[in-house]
């Protein structure tokens, strides 16, 4: 479903990734957990198209700038960027349309059901608050059905019950057989769903983890976390410092 | 109070620090101030003939307009939303630090005084123009650069004062804008009765903006009367109206200290907008809300009901200008190119001898208003969508992608350029293919700003520096509108003698022919734009 080979992504001399490699399967919900700088956003906006890089990057067997790929392809960004004169539900018709996608109106009712906007589907996108731009930003996402969906810290703003919701509807496309990556620095926030995790540090994928090997050796994931994000902070702190 | 010595203490040397770390930052800022001291030795130095003076009047009026625009929006701002003194740095340390709210208001107070101080620099270049074109002193020109800063401190002083006194009073604060709206119409009503009095010519206008009634007008005519009295040597109005300007300072420095008001909930608000708004001009990702504040929208018309793929980008673009202004296209840069065009038409009109007087209004017209276009452009849709993801997300090519975000950019200097051409046509008459190509080459430098836009985003990258994209973009442009000019004025000197009378006409049809060519090109060429967002 998702293959990344090799990507690295340079800013100047700066490796914001380094030859980093996975591969998630359909179905699977994969998570790139690392401290701040650590790539994980990096790595998302690269396998959204979004930046240049080096290395490949295939989505459901289509390189991932191809039309073919953007198809299947929906993309929750960190920071929440709705049109500001347009509102909820012409959001909704907007991706429709820009999509050409058939039969769109009952699900883009309910993903704003769910996400509670249906009482704001007549607001325009300036006056909403953060978080219910968040919000558009998933139901925009996910209006297209895609088949790979990346979410760039999504719980971030989010209320509790929208927090909720989400979780249930990633579970619910699990099962469809989409593919979903969540970059997190918060581990304890994907604990109940994660099938593969990746940590990363410094650009690069430190470890790589699929949760049936975890639960079979009882590895403690947070430690090894910690473990690997903290193994060289006395260096760097003496670094910073001197 | 220690503490606000040492914060300014430790910015103005970070600062300083910061320039020398950046190469890039202090090449610009040396070469800012170098040209600015060129600008202003050359003003106050240079004994070349300028050849015919203009009216000093027309300085008077001009001015006048000139502190009208720079205060009315600012202090209608300001009831509202408080004062820009402070930045969300400000507030966030030092609101909830345990030092007194007044000195911090005069720690504001105290740095917007330097940013004024700044500013004279900065326009005193400007200032030495109008020695070479009014014959003024050295003194008189410094006279003129320090009024607009004056008028920059002062709007802030009312600003404050008139904050006092609206805060969370809004039947209050309605009446206050009611006398802010005042001030311009009593300028301008004073103008139009004399005109219609004594005549609708331009020695009536020239007198009518000099009148001396129209420095009767609070601050604005104030700051006015203290500049034309240092300049005319009229001590009795410097010591009026300078009179008048300190009393207004105190009294809003003194309501402010006696008002029991908690002003850091406001000002937080406004400070939260404005770092918002200046991170974004920094960032280049102007946004609707810059643009429009708080205003409120009427939502009459729903949904974008047309286009599929990268189509339904453009009728977006509808949907979104309609919002904006009622008339979609129609809008606030119509009436400025409108008024700047009737303004360029009136006063040419008694300069040039028939039969080749209207074909060069034409042309000067169009120059200015080209000019003025630039500015515009800066904000247009298409730039604002490359600030969000979905564009480069949604599934089709990448050229109809830039094309249909740009179309809504393209079409507005079009219909801009036939409203204000027809209706400088009305004013002045004319040829008819002058008035039509006008309005035709007036929309195609919409097109050459957009292709040098795209050009430069392609270079530099569309997340790259805003310095560097700027210069290049600015680069670009130069080099791309250059090649047209020359081409009609090189047509004009080769039919000089035969078709003069409709210079406008023979200039402008190379000029649009490559402008249109060239702009297509780039969007060829910068296809890939849309490939990522960098």
């Amino acid at each position: 479903m998702l293959n990344v080979s090799h990507l690295t992504k340079k800013y100047n001399r700066f490796k914001a990734n380094d030859n980093i490699s996975f591969i998630v399967n359909e179905g699977e919900i994969a998570v790139l957990a690392g401290p701040n700088g650590a790539g994980k956003s990096t790595a998302i906006k690269c396998i959204a198209g979004l930046l240049r890089f080096d290395g490949e990057i295939e989505i459901c067997g289509f390189n991932n700038k191809s039309l073919e790929a953007k198809r299947v392809l929906g993309y929750i960004p960190e920071i929440p960027a709705p049109f500001e004169l347009l509102t909820v539900w012409e959001h909704m018709e907007f991706i429709a349309r820009a999509y050409r996608l058939e039969n769109w109106k009952e699900r883009a009712e309910e993903l704003v059901r769910r996400m509670e906007l249906t009482d704001k589907k007549d607001k325009l996108g300036k006056e909403l608050s953060k978080g219910m731009q968040q919000k558009i930003s998933i139901c925009c996402a996910l209006l297209i059905e895609p088949k790979l969906v990346l979410f760039d810290e999504p719980f971030v703003g989010l209320d509790p019950h929208a927090i909720k919701e989400l979780k249930a509807m990633l579970f619910e496309m699990k099962e469809k057989g989409v593919t979903i990556i969540i970059s997190t620095h918060m581990l304890d926030s994907v604990e109940e769903f994660w099938d593969k995790v990746f940590i990363m540090m410094d650009g690069r994928i430190e470890a790589e983890r699929e949760r049936k090997a975890v639960e079979k050796s009882g590895e403690n994931l947070e430690e090894l976390f910690f473990s690997i994000t903290e193994k060289n902070r006395p260096e760097k702190e003496q670094e910073a410092s001197s | 109070m220690n503490a606000i010595i040492y914060l300014l203490r430790k910015n103005v040397k970070n600062a300083i620090v910061d320039t020398i770390r950046h190469p890039m930052k202090l090449i610009v800022y040396a070469f800012i101030a170098a040209s600015t001291v060129f600008a202003v030795v050359r003003g106050f130095f240079s004994t070349e003939e300028v050849g015919d003076l203009l009216d000093i009047r027309i300085l008077y009026g001009v001015y006048l307009a000139l502190l009208y625009f720079i205060s009315i929006p600012i202090m209608l701002k300001g009831i509202s939303t408080g004062s820009t003194f402070f930045s969300m740095g400000d507030v966030n340390n030092i609101f909830v630090a345990p030092i007194s709210s007044k000195k911090i208001l005069i720690y504001g107070i105290g740095r917007q005084l330097a940013t004024s101080l700044f500013l004279v620099v900065c326009f005193s270049a400007y200032g030495s123009f109008a020695i070479r074109m009014f014959e003024l002193s050295v003194a008189d020109s410094i006279m003129l650069v320090v009024g607009i800063v004056l008028m920059l401190f002062m709007v802030q002083m009312m600003t404050l004062l008139l904050f006092c006194i609206s805060s969370a009073r809004p039947r209050r604060a309605l009446y206050l804008k009611f006398v802010i709206y005042a001030l311009p119409i009593y300028a301008l009503g004073t103008v139009a009765v004399y005109m219609f009095s004594n005549g609708l010519t331009l020695e009536n206008l020239y007198a009518a903006v000099s009148l001396k009634m129209l420095e009767y007008a609070p601050i604005v005519g104030w700051v006015h009367g203290l500049v034309f009295g240092f300049i005319s040597g009229s001590t009795m109005d410097i010591v009026v109206y300078a009179s008048l300007l300190v009393l207004s300072c105190v009294l809003s420095v003194v309501i402010f200290c006696l008002t029991k008001l908690d002003y850091y909930e406001d000002v937080l608000a406004r400070a939260e907008s404005y770092f918002e708004f200046r991170d974004n001009i920094r960032t280049g990702r102007v946004t609707d809300s810059d643009l429009m504040g708080s205003k409120k929208i009427k939502l009459r018309k729903m949904g974008i009901n047309k286009g599929k793929g990268a189509s339904a980008i453009f009728y977006k673009h509808l949907r979104e200008g309609s919002r904006r202004s009622r008339f979609m296209f129609f809008n606030i840069n119509t009436v400025v190119l409108l008024g700047v065009s009737s303004v360029i038409g009136l006063a040419m009109k008694s300069f040039f001898s028939a039969p080749y007087r209207v074909t060069v209004i034409y042309i000067a017209a169009t120059v200015i208003c080209a000019y003025i276009q630039f500015f515009f452009s800066a904000a247009g849709d298409w730039v604002k969508e490359l600030n969000k993801p979905y564009i480069f997300l949604i599934p089709d090519s990448a050229v109809k992608k830039l094309i249909m975000a740009g179309a809504t950019s393209i079409i507005k200097p079009f219909i801009d350029g036939a409203i204000s051409f027809a209706f400088l046509w009305i004013l002045v008459g004319g040829y008819l293919p002058d008035v039509i190509m006008c309005a035709l080459v007036y929309g195609s430098f919409g097109c050459i700003y957009i292709a040098s836009n795209i050009l430069a985003q392609r270079i530099v990258g569309i997340s790259g520096n805003r310095g560097v994209f700027i210069t290049f973009y600015m680069g670009i442009m130069v080099v791309l509108m250059v090649p047209g000019i020359v081409a009609g004025i090189v047509l004009l000197s080769y039919l000089s003698g035969y078709l003069t009378v409709i210079a406008a006409t023979i200039i402008g049809l190379p000029v649009l022919i490559w402008n249109i060519f060239i702009s297509f090109m780039i969007f060829l060429m910068c296809k890939n734009l849309l490939n990522n967002i960098e």
